[in-house]
């Protein structure tokens, strides 16, 4: 009788237990989900840069035990804010932002970070005010790479770096094509012999883009090459080519961003360069250092391997900023699936920084 | 403004620019000729840029050979050429249709009715393209782009002849009419026993009808489509009927004129084009241009006036 008491006071215990346990585990799973979920707020989805990136962050974060929420603020800068506003409330382990406008964010930043919230910075850098981490391929020195690249080219075609260069930026009031044209002009300043007319693509819309190089191949005949600043506009710029009758090759042309469309055209022969934001670099580095900047722990300023990009950690007055470099991608390079434009994402997991 | 343009922007006065002129006109002349006819009928349609937009993606989904497109292929090959203006134009007419049901049917306004269109369709063409782009149409459809006919492009044409048929239907049918009458005054004119509701609804369905066919050329102008194609049109598209002639009240207005709204813009985005502008002034320069160039339209009127 007794035996039977115990036994049933044990399973009782057990059960107790066992229940108790479920619903700790419960508890502390919620907790966990709660505590482990990012928001990553996108500027917007209408571009192939921007589209895949939110699934190259989502899936790095998950390597390393985070679930990412994405925010499309669709190019509006008090949307973002909102939604910046928005996210805070949630309290989440860290804010992911690709601000739409570079500084209008700074103090939706300060005061998330206020609120104990880490912000990183994804690919477009805020150096107004401090973040507790920035990934960057740096928007300048795509100009940079642009530039040495067009040198190459002009050199091939005219025995010198002389020649004249059409530059379609994007849409005037984007900060990003706008340091692109700061980057690519500096390099090319010292270049006399090389004429660059400018003219934007309002909205960054493919068909703007497209009547530039139809108006400037009529007005221009003797362009040696055109540089856009993004690989959809460069799709619209060989349209028109094409309709003023041009062949492949014929007008050189160097597009930035290193989008699928981008490659196409190189391997259709329009198109000589693509100078690469290295987006799955980017992506991965904001992994490699979430849980240091989640747990609010130093990171080291110094050389870090990003998907086998050596990458360089500062310590800048902005906070840690990691710069990967951009690759220029031709015709000999261009099967490399490190070039996100390939769309192969890498399927090893990230590894957390320790 | 084409005088003007000729005597002071540098290689401006030729004829390949007037060609580019007319043929960079094509998207928001055809895109313009549907909304200028719902305003005459005293509606608004928002809508149409974003109609555009999704007849040029699913025109480059299913047609275009990289990217997200398909690459559906025809025997014969050049059948791509009627299939695919088909369903850009189906596409266009239902999303048309749609709207006219809400407004005449529901009773809707027809304002928030277009908006709420102007956004979900836009969201429906990142949606089915997942933010990516389809690139590279088929020969028979890019030779649409690339040849011409009297050294005017074949698209540039298909606009043309747009604007002379409904500007004939407009002025010489009796559906014409009672568009216009419906514009002016809808009460009167249901007395009068002309259907409103019907026609109101027709008048829908041809701004979808042509907005997709302002996408299918747009589509081919870019040989595919991206996310963002025609973002902006919509406000062009609206200078150009208000230019034209066109009363916002409904009732009053003649396609002609929108057609002059629309070769005006595009001649000033030219002439900036051609210009070399530094790139932060352009929007401002292509205000002002469009301010002057009604002022000087303001100033003929008066002086005409002043000599009758």
């Amino acid at each position: 009788m007794k035996s039977t008491m115990s036994r049933r006071r044990l399973l009782e215990s057990v059960g107790l237990l066992g229940v108790g346990a479920v619903v700790a585990a419960c508890a502390s799973g919620a907790g966990t989900a709660e505590k482990r979920k990012m928001y990553y707020l996108v500027p917007t989805l209408l571009d192939e840069f921007q589209t895949e990136s939110v699934k190259a962050i989502e899936k790095f974060m998950k390597d390393v035990g985070y679930e990412t929420v994405t925010l499309n603020a669709d190019n509006k800068t008090d949307v973002q804010q909102s939604q910046m506003n928005d996210v805070m409330n949630l309290k989440p382990a860290a804010i992911i932002l690709a601000a739409v406008d570079f500084n209008a964010l700074k103090p939706s930043i300060e005061k998330a970070r206020a609120a104990g919230i880490p912000v990183m910075i994804f690919d477009r850098q805020i150096t107004a005010t401090k973040s507790d981490f920035t990934s960057v391929a740096g928007t300048v020195d795509i100009g940079y790479v642009a530039a040495g690249e067009i040198q190459r080219l002009l050199k091939e075609k005219n025995g010198d770096v002389k020649g004249k260069v059409l530059q379609v930026l994007g849409d005037p009031a984007d900060p990003y094509t706008l340091d692109i044209q700061a980057g690519f002009e500096e390099k090319m300043k010292a270049f006399a012999g090389v004429e660059i007319i400018s003219l934007p693509a309002m909205l960054w819309e493919a068909s703007n883009a497209g009547t530039i190089v139809a108006d400037q191949m009529v007005a221009n005949p003797d362009i040696d090459l055109i540089f856009v600043h993004a690989a959809h506009l460069a799709v619209a710029a060989v349209a028109s080519l094409e309709a003023k009758g041009k062949k492949p090759g014929e007008v050189m042309l160097v597009s930035s961003n290193g989008a699928p469309v981008g490659l196409d055209l190189i391997r259709k022969g329009w198109e000589q360069v693509e100078v690469e934001q290295p987006l799955y670099a980017q992506a991965a580095a904001l992994a490699m250092f979430a849980d240091l900047v989640v747990n609010k722990k130093e990171i080291k300023a110094g050389k870090y391997q990003v998907l086998g990009l050596e990458s360089t950690v500062t310590l800048e007055s902005w906070g840690p900023n990691i710069k990967i470099p951009g690759a220029a991608i031709t015709k000999d390079n261009i099967n490399e699936a490190r070039f996100w434009g390939n769309l192969k994402a890498p399927t090893d997991a990230i590894q957390s920084v320790k | 403004m084409l005088c003007i343009f000729s005597a002071t922007v540098p290689r401006f006065f030729q004829i390949e620019i007037f060609a580019n002129i007319v043929e960079h006109s094509t998207f928001v002349g055809v895109m313009a000729i549907g909304l200028a006819i719902i305003i005459i009928a005293g509606n608004m349609d928002l809508s149409v840029e974003s109609v555009a937009a999704l007849a040029a993606m699913i025109t480059g989904i299913l047609f275009a050979s990289h990217g997200v497109g398909l690459g559906i292929a025809f025997t014969p090959e050049w059948l791509v050429l009627p299939v695919s203006l088909l369903i850009a134009l189906t596409v266009g007419g239902v999303i048309g249709a749609f709207n006219g049901f809400l407004v005449v049917v529901m009773q809707m306004n027809a304002f928030i009715v277009t908006l709420a269109s102007y956004i979900w369709v836009r969201g429906l063409v990142v949606a089915v393209s997942g933010g990516r782009s389809a690139q590279d149409l088929p020969p028979p459809l890019r030779f649409i782009g690339i040849e011409t006919f009297l050294a005017i492009p074949l698209i540039a044409w298909i606009a043309i002849t747009c604007f002379v048929v409904f500007s004939f239907v407009m002025s010489k049918t009796p559906f014409g009419r009672h568009v216009t009458m419906i514009g002016g005054n809808p009460v009167a004119t249901y007395r009068a026993g002309i259907n409103v509701g019907r026609i109101t609804v027709t008048t829908f369905v041809i701004a979808g009808i042509v907005s997709g066919l302002a996408g299918w050329m747009l589509a081919i102008r870019t040989s595919g489509a991206t996310a963002n194609l025609g973002t902006g049109m919509l406000f062009q598209a609206f200078a150009a009927v208000v230019i034209g002639g066109v009363s916002l009240k409904g009732g009053v207005g003649r396609l002609p004129g929108v057609y002059a709204g629309v070769l005006l813009l595009s001649s000033i985005q030219t002439a900036i084009n051609l210009m070399g502008l530094p790139a932060h002034y352009t929007q401002v320069i292509l205000g002002l241009l469009v301010l002057a160039a009604m002022l000087l339209d303001a100033l003929k009127i008066s002086v005409r006036r002043r000599l009758a």
